[in-house]
């Protein structure tokens, strides 16, 4: 799969000295590569999120396209977008997203449960849990988990429907280095397997890791040496 | 919506105090709107049952029963009296002009003592000539009321050998008559024959005469009137009122009007009520809603990263809604209906108005539509918060450094 970002910009309004709006990302033209981990470093407020929403098509550019495989995401209705991005992506977000009311075992398998049954991924579910060493609480409830537990619960929350492209918002935030090296490696595993893989870190083991690296900078982003 | 319904049931589960308040709020409003509604409808019902019931055009009763329980009493509120008109004055009355039907009733207090079984209110008719209580009792029985036989109204308690003591003597209760929501249904019914009978033990028996002379063999407590067509109601009644003293004719036209604006203020009032409680808890309920709803824009943000459409949002809220909505509205409707099942009779008394419980079916319609006006209201206010979330950008609402 072959997700393109065709000159996306995005303005947000904001009250500033001279104007009331600034340019959180400005045009940008972005490849991510199927088999390759891409990583995106940059100070905080540089712009990285927005950016990655645009490419998850959570949020709108304020210009340009966003095209997976050739068909603009935010032309697609919302039905359709959803499920592509129920099928296609597995996006972990910035900071603690665990669903309350669910377990970490029921979290995980939300994605998968969304549109189908889901009750073949259990098993899957429950290796992704052994892998990143919280399969012992699989019944506890999210709200329940230190931060380093529900950022490992929502890596396997985006993992389990074996997605196309992974979109990661410093994934490794909560982590010692290493639970931070078994997460990478494991979305090295992915991208092994075909997956475009893209992640927005501060994290220098992460970089190690890149094939491609980006640099963002005040809503610019260009490839970093 | 598998998912979106079992996701509900986990967050109403693991949200105990949430959906409690929830689920308060229309138990809240389901039962403000049946309870409204039923007495209303009771109300309604006994005011036509009451019309109903009448069936004369004018009640010409003593002056003497003004202040000793007076018509009005002892058809509303079951309050007795012996007061009496004497052969002269039933006469006069009768020599009216305008007068087309007329028929006498005699009523009898009977002792709370080891003498009778209870203290009610006896109502003696002439069978040859009624027009009130015959019509009414053909509802329930076809026989003819025999000499020492009696039937009895609604609220009366019918012992299992069907006799009852009035004066040391005992009477066949041959039937029980429907139900009025008067105070007819605590009152005994019995040919003339029969209560001049009564009449006479009772003379006997008590220390006091309550008769006071009266000859029991050709007075009455009432008499009741139908008018001739082509005369006004009120005209025959003034007439009589002007020419023969000692007596009070009322139109019972006049006597249903002002019970029907007596009901006409309860109804408003209560309508008052259930509308202030429907506004006040509709308003907090739209408060909840969106207070819940803003708290959970990140549990919102959270489904649709991984891909839930709008639509499940709308089904989770939906369901979540529907769910403790429709446990509210029968929990409220359960309630509701014990309490208007012991409360028909107190209200009735503490209104001093004919209220008749709707039946079944009534019953019936009426908690379908509180339940659909209260889920209703539920799942609208949730699904216009719902509808709010969904309509901003996900990335927004989860947006950490842009």
């Amino acid at each position: 799969m072959e997700l393109k970002a065709d000159g996306i910009s995005r303005i947000f309004f904001r009250n500033g000295k001279n104007t009331n709006f600034f340019h959180a990302v400005k045009k940008t033209d972005f490849n991510l590569e199927s088999g390759k981990i891409t990583v995106i470093i940059g100070k905080s407020g540089s712009g990285k999120t927005t950016f990655i929403n645009m490419l998850a098509g959570l949020l709108c550019p304020t210009e340009g396209k966003v095209l997976l495989d050739g068909q603009d995401l935010y032309e697609m209705d919302d039905a359709k977008r959803s499920r592509l991005r129920n099928v296609s992506f597995g996006i972990i977000p910035q900071g603690h997203t665990g669903l309350s009311s669910l377990t970490v075992l029921e979290n995980v398998l939300s994605p998968v449960c969304m549109y189908e049954s889901g009750k073949s991924k259990k098993e899957k579910a429950l290796d992704l849990l052994k892998f990143l060493g919280i399969e012992e609480l699989q019944e506890v409830y999210s709200d329940e988990l230190s931060g380093g537990e529900q950022r490992r619960m929502s890596i396997a929350r985006a993992l389990i429907g074996n997605p196309q492209i992974i979109i990661a918002d410093e994934p490794t935030g909560d982590l010692d280095d290493e639970s931070t090296i078994k997460v990478l490696d494991l979305l090295k595993k992915y991208a092994i397997n075909g997956a475009a893989v893209l992640i927005v870190t501060h994290d220098d083991i992460a970089v190690k890791y890149a094939d491609y690296l980006y640099k963002m900078d005040n809503g610019n982003l260009a490839v970093s040496s | 919506m598998k998912f979106a319904f079992g996701t509900s049931l986990k967050n109403i589960k693991r949200k105990p105090f949430r959906s409690f308040m929830m689920v308060l709020l229309v138990v809240i409003l389901s039962f403000v709107l049946f309870m409204g509604a039923y007495i209303v409808m009771g109300l309604r019902n006994g005011l036509s049952s009451y019309r109903l019931r009448l069936g004369a055009d004018i009640i010409v009763t003593p002056t003497s029963a003004n202040g000793h329980g007076n018509v009005d009493d002892i058809l509303l509120q079951g309050i007795s009296g012996n007061y009496y008109i004497s052969s002269k004055d039933i006469e006069k009355i009768k020599n009216t002009s305008g007068i087309a039907e007329v028929t006498t009733q005699f009523f009898l207090t009977s002792a709370k003592a080891s003498c009778c079984s209870s203290r009610v209110q006896i109502i003696g008719f002439d069978p040859k000539t009624d027009f009130s209580v015959i019509p009414w009792m053909r509802e329930e029985y076809s026989g003819e009321l025999g000499i020492g036989e009696v039937i009895v109204g609604s609220n009366i308690n019918v012992p299992e050998d069907g006799i009852i003591t009035f004066y040391g003597q005992k009477y066949n209760i041959v039937g029980q008559l429907a139900e009025t929501g008067t105070g007819l249904d605590s009152a005994v019914y019995t040919n003339m024959d029969t209560i001049r009978r009564m009449a006479d033990d009772a003379s006997h028996l008590l220390e006091i005469d309550p008769f006071k002379g009266v000859n029991i063999n050709t007075a009455a407590s009432a008499v009741l009137l139908r008018v001739e067509d082509g005369y006004e109601i009120n005209d025959v009644a003034d007439d009589i009122n002007i020419h023969i003293t000692k007596v009070k004719a009322t139109s019972s036209k006049n006597m249903v009007s002002r019970i029907s604006e007596n009901l006409g203020n309860v109804s408003y009032v209560i309508l008052l009520l259930v509308i202030g409680i429907w506004i006040l808890s509709l308003v907090i309920l739209i408060t909840v809603f969106t207070m819940i709803s803003n708290e959970r824009r990140k549990e919102f943000a959270i489904y649709r990263i991984m891909g839930a459409s709008k639509k499940i949002l709308v089904e989770i809220m939906g369901c979540e809604a529907f769910v403790l909505c429709s446990i509210g509205s029968i929990s409220g409707l359960v309630i509701a209906f014990f309490v208007s099942m012991v409360s028909t009779e107190a209200l009735k008394e503490a209104l001093a108005l004919p209220a008749l419980a709707p039946g079944a079916f009534a019953i019936l319609m009426l908690m379908a539509g509180t339940f659909i006006v209260a889920v209703g209201a539920g799942l609208i206010t949730s699904l216009l918060s719902a509808g709010r979330i969904t309509k901003g950008e996900t990335g927004l609402l989860l947006k950490g450094d842009s």
